[in-house]
């Protein structure tokens, strides 16, 4: 069973404070879709405000073409995984699983069997006669899992599932949700402010930002293409540097001048650009090590962050500014070594004050 | 544990552990004093009180104390008291204290404060008043005159709000998910995690109500409707200090004796509530 989730214009306040604008989004069936953004942006709300845990001030939510938001949680056919795990403590793993098909009445055979088929797809049949006191972190998250494969749902949605496990469990568990997802081919709506959990698990990323949806789209359409400044600073790590600048038209396409006179030449056609204030913006892999004299700029190094295949090298410019840029893993540049800057013009993005984004290469 | 180990303490271990030895006897010796004084004959008792410390010891102050007729009546009353009047406060506070932590209604602020003003008000202040009520409504020398006062119960209304607000939202949740009913997620869901609660309120409630003695002397003036600790002391006579104190301390360790026997079937409960142990 899978479901098309539509979202219409949907407001959220809490008393005085708004927590969602006029929100509008289509989730397909079979979906991965993944809410990211920094706390307080409103992401979980509108998770919890389609599990039905949260009322809707204004607009609709509906599922498969039938408005569900005036329905009981329970009512809207869709399980959810929330970050505590919310287990009942004093049932069994079996109970717990039970539970809400017993609320149903569905038949002790049909439970039972549904009960054994997720365990076995969980690879847990022998936790299911312990309480979740006696398990694990990640044998809990597990269970939580199973709860909500046993009800069948039209839709399940996470809610920072993975924040309370450690950095091995997460990225193992990470992995086992994008197999679930592919083996149940049900829609799934996940809810997290990590990046690389949202790069590595979405079919489409939904970034949002300050009460509001800042851009919808593939993981590599949303690290590519931001659409605003914040998506750019807030995907990708480190997050991309951002430089003011101001522009020079007059050539095909627009070079950007640094206030300390750095000239870099984009790729992002001129005519595409007004007169105005811009933030120039380029990755840390779009920006190599060169020795100094032969980049765009040159640069003192700071700090160095080796990564394994690469190293991060941040570099201060002669105005005080900083920029992360790329060398290889075995960099040989020193903390306090002058070093060359080559800022990729095919890479790089330019950001208006009103926040709109051009991209090198855009037509 | 081995002597080193016993070496390695801290000094200020072993003063703990001297203060505690010590602590327990000055809890434990007067028991053993009442109990000691049960076993032996009033007269011999009122020549010589130290006579406790040697033998002969009797049973007979006992034997004295179950042959009065009526103790078993009063056993059954306080009983039936004791047990209805926590059964009573359990569901009542159970039932307030879910709403209180969970229901969004009006008034429920104000509603919570007067509840609390409750533990503020001594008995005492309301016993004429209450009095004359339950002597309009003729409840004196009944079961439900002797249990219904002590169903006000501000304190376990007040702990079973504390308790249900500790405990996480997300269940309530996750519950409402799976598509249960209020009344189920409280019955399945919440109520069976606030047992250390309800243990540690039945148990401060059944003792209350064992002790009692204020209110069934002025509501129970039938003898058929004395509880024990009432019943009890109509049996003392006007010189029972003096010439009776191995009888009295008899009776004193047949009222305790039950209690004693609930403390320690809760025991666990008590002490996981007291030092705040956690069900999740």
């Amino acid at each position: 069973m899978t479901a098309d989730i539509e979202i219409r214009n949907v407001s959220k306040q809490f008393g005085a404070m708004s927590v969602l604008e006029d929100l509008s989004l289509s989730i397909k069936a079979r979906e991965f879709i993944v809410f990211l953004g920094p706390s307080g942006c409103g992401k979980s709300t509108l998770l919890r405000m389609i599990a039905g845990l949260e009322t809707v001030d204004s607009g609709e939510i509906a599922i498969n073409d039938q408005r569900i938001d005036h329905l009981p949680p329970g009512k809207r056919g869709i399980a959810m995984v929330f970050q505590s795990y919310a287990l009942y403590p004093h049932m069994t793993v079996r109970d717990n699983m039970a539970f809400g098909l017993e609320n149903i009445g569905v038949s002790r055979q049909i439970i039972d069997a549904r009960i054994n088929e997720a365990s076995r797809i969980l690879e847990m049949p022998h936790l299911l006669e312990r309480k979740p006191g006696q398990l694990s972190g990640g044998q809990r998250q597990r269970v939580a899992i199973g709860r909500a494969i046993v009800k069948e749902p039209k839709a399940f949605l996470f809610d920072e599932p993975l924040s309370n496990l450690d950095a091995a469990l997460r990225t193992r568990t990470r992995i086992e949700l994008a197999q679930l997802h592919q083996r149940l081919q049900s829609t799934m709506i996940f809810v997290t402010h990590d990046q690389v959990e949202a790069m590595t698990l979405a079919d489409r990323i939904v970034v949002m930002n300050n009460r509001k949806i800042e851009q919808i789209g593939s993981p590599m359409e949303i690290y590519d293409r931001p659409a605003t400044k914040f998506v750019a600073g807030f995907v990708g790590a480190p997050a991309m540097n951002f430089v003011d600048a101001t522009l020079d038209r007059s050539g095909g396409n627009a070079k950007v001048k640094f206030a300390d006179g750095i000239a870099v030449q984009t790729e992002i056609a001129s005519n595409l650009l007004a007169d105005g204030n811009y933030s120039f913006g380029i990755r840390s892999e779009d920006v190599r090590i060169v020795p100094a004299g032969q980049g765009d700029a040159d640069g003192v190094v700071d700090v160095l962050e080796r990564l394994g295949e690469r190293t991060l090298i941040y570099a201060r410019l002669g105005d005080g500014l900083q920029i992360v840029g790329s060398d290889v893993g075995n960099s040989r540049v020193a903390v306090g070594h002058k070093v060359g800057l080559a800022f990729d013009g095919k890479k790089s993005h330019l950001f208006s004050e009103a926040g709109r984004a051009w991209h090198a290469g855009e037509a | 544990m081995s002597i080193p180990a016993i070496k390695g303490r801290a000094f200020s271990d072993r003063v703990l552990l001297v203060l505690v030895i010590l602590l327990s006897i000055v809890m434990i010796a007067p028991v053993l004093w009442v109990v000691g004084l049960s076993l032996k004959d009033n007269a011999e008792l009122m020549a010589d009180p130290n006579s406790v410390f040697h033998a002969p010891y009797t049973l007979k102050n006992y034997i004295n104390t179950v042959g009065t007729s009526s103790v078993f009546i009063w056993v059954r009353n306080s009983i039936i008291v004791s047990g209805g009047l926590t059964l009573g406060t359990l569901i009542l506070s159970s039932l307030a204290g879910y709403g209180f932590a969970r229901l969004n209604f009006p008034g429920r602020h104000i509603l919570f404060v007067i509840v609390l003003f409750g533990l503020a008000v001594p008995e005492q202040a309301v016993l004429v008043a209450r009095h004359q009520i339950f002597s309009i409504l003729k409840f004196h020398n009944t079961y439900p005159g002797l249990i219904l006062p002590g169903l006000s119960a501000s304190f376990g209304v007040f702990l079973m709000t504390q308790y249900f607000k500790a405990i996480p939202k997300e269940l309530d949740e996750a519950a409402m998910l799976d598509n249960a009913s209020r009344f189920r997620i409280f019955w399945k869901v919440l109520l069976p995690l606030t047992v250390p609660a309800q243990a540690t309120l039945g148990i401060f409630t059944f003792l209350g109500a064992w002790n009692d003695y204020l209110w069934p002397l002025i509501s129970a003036t039938n003898k058929d409707m004395y509880t024990l600790t009432v019943g009890m002391a109509s049996t003392q006579t006007n010189f029972a200090q003096s010439e009776g104190i191995g009888f009295l301390m008899a009776q004193a360790v047949f009222a305790g004796a039950p209690i004693l026997i609930v403390y320690l079937f809760f025991q666990k409960y008590i002490v996981t509530a007291v030092s705040g142990a956690a069900v999740r």
